[in-house]
């Protein structure tokens, strides 16, 4: 065929854009599920690659921290697209936007409508995240696509999976006669071992991960794409990348007469009443290509910066957004955590001081899907309104593995330093205490020391003393009392997880003496609090 | 049978002794006549730096692996691998020790070897570092099997003849197997002394452990009475004689390249005991199991059978 019919070329772009979608979306996938331990002590690949390539985090961040974060520098790749072919990442590649897409197309979804109906809060929200970052208060990681995404698949949706999977194989287990167990117990295995999760895990938060998600892709039935519509500030700012660069697209005409299609079916809303086609909206989903009854819809190129660089917001607008962020860091400097900051927010090895951490910590979640022991949870306010998802150490729940340094391999931002195995062993998170009312060998005389056991130190950190005592009855009986030796105790929480008393531990960790603020330095009968240095 | 019913006797005399003792008190002595009606189990105590002829040797010495398992059986082999910790640290039961025992089982017939423990620390790093997955791979058997604990199998048992415990949780497959080999790793341990074959068995059991250290001795002797291992290995190839049970510096290790079998649980406890410089009255679940008339610890009634390779 000498002249390839464009109608032909549209249908093959737009299956090539659905596949890419679908590809995209299970690779996405495949690394979530990688993102565990896989018998190495290091990790190959993981999701943080999706964090690594994201502009809007990579932005925030250096802003937050006014310098340039190498580990973010991939972002540049998706720029160079948005430069180059407008926000085909949004349409193509974005995991959440595969989902959100895959799931009208599943479910159905609201007639897509022509007006959006927040059009400026993409950019007003990008505003927002932006200068707030600038001035010290990073929210970043509430409002970006994967930390969404991410976020409320790792702490409620997989999870739960595995959960309605336990109960389920258990049931059959248990329950059902043998022939059935012949083809459940082969399933279950084979499911363990590809897709299911090798732990259940529990998370604080995990209810809250998933309602965001969930508000997310039930707006779909609201409006097509709400999210990326009327919210997605990585959008808006693909968006201005956008229009900075090098695509043009050339939408429908005066002959077209009464015809509407394309500006009907748009998913984005990217096209108005003339037809014109917004460069910085569209998502290059190649519908509208495919249906134009006349196929004059088409692909152009447009000198870089010739649209201007403003922001497509009013001047007003641009004004009371900025303002607005500004509002916020004035009032989070007059919060009692400035003067002591919550004693139990034990921050993962590796972590940067409080507030270089929570600038970088994008709340993906990463370090917690990949805590083998389950101690790493979403924090709720002991870290302010801006630290809301961030990871702390909850030692009763999992604790700190002596030999792991997976946390710090995962964190794309370096919010987590990556700790080789050695500075991990030295690496003070906080400090264990004992509460000697509840402690059994000191209050009640009863033999413990299950703490001592499983402290990881090579010297241990708890020690015990074996001290004569009399017992309730009146008996006398030797027992050793466990105590923490402050010089090597590094805060890793094994002995809060493993204490058995039922309820409240009688050993617990705090923050005190943590590496990374050497203001919070244990005393010391050589140097005790207020002197010496 | 008069093993069984030396073992009610000694039931009986000892519910009355015992009556209000406390275990903890370390220098608790047996009574002599207690001790004298039972019979002497050989205990074999082998040399040698070749861990895989250290364990046919051994096994050669109580009789080979054909007298324990049977072809068809359902064998489990039980290591400590406990923590997170490698072959050199002496933390866990050495590998090599482990896949000998497995090849042995398997070139006697045995139908499926599993090999498991429910770990202190995260159980796949401790199954990877502590060179068990590998060892066990290595094999090529299909037969061969290294498993995770499956927590639906945990079944509680009621300890019929427990004098501190009266029931517990018990791992299915322990319980069931046609031959069930111990295979402890000789250590320190803060509160108990030392880690032997009878603080192995905390690795088949669910529930609380932690909640068993009060009177752990006792508690394991109990355990001990619905355990009962046709076969205990301990190994102290490596042994830590310090900030056990899981250690962490080299420091602390020994390397003996030794170790005991014996069809008595209790003897083979008893005899590792020496190794430490320790006796084995110093060692509460000893006592107590002995007590219980779950084996012989008085070294003067061990039949030792020492042997080198």
């Amino acid at each position: 065929m000498e002249k390839a019919s464009p109608i032909g070329a549209y249908r093959w772009l737009r299956r090539g854009r659905i596949a890419s979608q679908a590809l995209f979306f299970l690779l996405f996938i495949f690394l979530f599920v990688k993102t565990d331990y896989t018998g190495s002590d290091t990790i190959e690949y993981a999701v943080n690659i999706l964090f690594r390539i994201d502009p809007l985090l990579a932005l925030a961040t250096m802003l937050a921290v006014k310098t340039v974060i190498s580990l973010m520098l991939p972002a540049l790749l998706v720029i160079a697209l948005s430069l180059l072919a407008g926000r085909s990442f949004c349409g193509w590649l974005c995991p959440l936007g595969g989902l959100l897409d895959g799931w009208s197309r599943l479910f159905g979804s609201a007639k897509p409508q022509s007006a959006t109906k927040f059009s400026f809060l993409p950019k007003v929200v990008l505003i927002v995240v932006l200068v707030s970052a600038l001035f010290g208060v990073p929210l970043a990681g509430y409002v970006d696509p994967f930390s969404i995404l991410v976020r409320g698949l790792s702490q409620a949706v997989y999870p739960g999976i595995n959960d309605v999977s336990v109960t389920f194989f258990t049931f059959t287990y248990q329950h059902l006669p043998a022939t059935v167990n012949l083809i459940t117990e082969p399933l279950y295995s084979f499911l363990q071992h590809t897709i299911l999760p090798f732990e259940q895990k529990f998370y604080q938060l995990g209810l809250v991960s998933l309602f965001v998600l969930f508000i997310v892709v039930i707006a779909e039935h609201g409006q097509k794409r709400f999210f990326c519509r009327n919210i997605c500030p990585l959008g808006a700012l693909l968006g201005w990348f956008s229009r900075m660069g090098v695509l043009s697209l050339a939408g429908g005409n005066e002959d077209c007469r009464a015809c509407r299609r394309c500006a009907q079916i748009c998913r984005m809303g990217a096209i108005d009443e003339h037809r014109t086609i917004d460069v910085e909206t569209c998502v290059l989903c190649m519908d509208c290509f495919e249906k134009c009854p006349r196929q004059i819809i088409s692909f152009g190129a447009e000198v870089p910066i010739s649209r201007g660089v403003g922001g497509g917001l009013t001047r007003r607008q641009f004004l009371a957004a900025t303002s607005a962020s500004l509002v916020l860091p004035s009032v989070l400097g007059v919060r009692t955590l400035n003067v002591q900051a919550d004693p139990l927010l034990i921050r993962p090895p590796g972590s940067l001081a409080e507030p270089e951490f929570l600038n970088r910590c994008v709340r993906c979640g990463q370090c917690m899907q990949v805590c083998i022991t389950n101690g790493l949870q979403p924090v709720m306010l002991r870290a302010g309104i801006e630290g809301m998802f961030s990871p702390y150490l909850v030692a009763r729940t999992g604790y700190c593995e002596f030999n792991c340094t997976l946390c710090g391999q995962v964190c794309p931002t370096g919010a987590l330093q990556v700790l080789d195995l050695d500075a991990k062993h030295r690496f003070k998170i906080g400090h264990a205490w004992f509460d000697k009312d509840r402690c059994l060998p000191y209050a009640k005389g009863i033999e413990c020391i299950v703490c001592e056991e499983h402290c990881p130190t090579p010297e241990k950190a708890i020690k015990f003393r074996n001290v004569d005592i009399v017992t309730e009855g009146g008996n006398k009986q030797q027992v050793q009392q466990p105590y923490v030796d402050d010089a090597l105790c590094i805060g890793c929480g094994i002995c809060e997880t493993k204490c058995p008393l039922p309820d409240i531990s009688a050993i617990f960790v705090t923050s005190a003496g943590e590496h990374r603020h050497p203001d919070s330095r244990l005393p010391t009968a050589q140097e005790p609090l207020g002197y010496g240095s | 049978m008069v093993q069984h019913m030396n073992r009610r006797r000694f039931l009986k005399q000892v519910a009355l002794y015992s009556g209000g003792l406390s275990l903890s008190l370390p220098l608790f002595r047996i009574p002599e006549s207690l001790a004298l009606d039972m019979p002497v189990p050989d205990v074999a105590q082998v040399t040698g730096s070749d861990y895989t002829a250290l364990v046919k040797k051994t096994m050669d010495l109580l009789g080979s692996m054909g007298s324990f398992v049977k072809p068809g059986d359902k064998v489990v082999v039980k290591p400590n691998i406990g923590w997170d910790r490698s072959p050199e640290q002496g933390a866990n039961t050495h590998p090599e020790v482990v896949s000998a025992l497995v090849v042995l089982a398997l070139d006697a017939g045995a139908d499926q070897v599993q090999v498991f423990d429910y770990t202190c620390n995260e159980k796949r790093r401790c199954y990877n570092n502590s060179g068990m997955t590998d060892a066990i791979k290595s094999i090529g058997s299909k037969k061969a099997r290294l498993v995770h604990v499956d927590q639906r199998k945990f079944v509680p048992v009621k300890i019929a003849k427990g004098q501190s415990l009266k029931q517990w949780d018990f791992y299915k497959d322990a319980l069931t197997a046609d031959c069930y080999i111990n295979v402890p790793v000789a250590k320190h341990h803060g509160l108990s002394r030392l880690s032997l074959g009878l603080k192995n068995s905390m690795g088949v059991i669910g529930g609380r452990r932690g909640a068993l250290h009060h009177d752990l001795g006792q508690n394991l002797a109990d355990l001990a009475t619905v355990l009962r291992p046709q076969l205990t290995i301990v190994d102290a190839t490596r042994i830590l004689t310090d900030n056990g049970p899981q250690g962490g510096s080299l420091k602390d290790v020994k390397v003996l390249d030794t170790l005991l079998g014996s069809v008595d649980p209790v003897a083979a406890d008893a005899m590792a005991t020496a190794l430490f410089g320790l006796a084995p009255e110093d060692i509460s679940s000893t006592v107590a199991a002995h007590r219980m008339g779950l084996g012989q610890m008085d070294p003067a009634r061990i039949n030792l059978l020492s042997g080198s390779v």
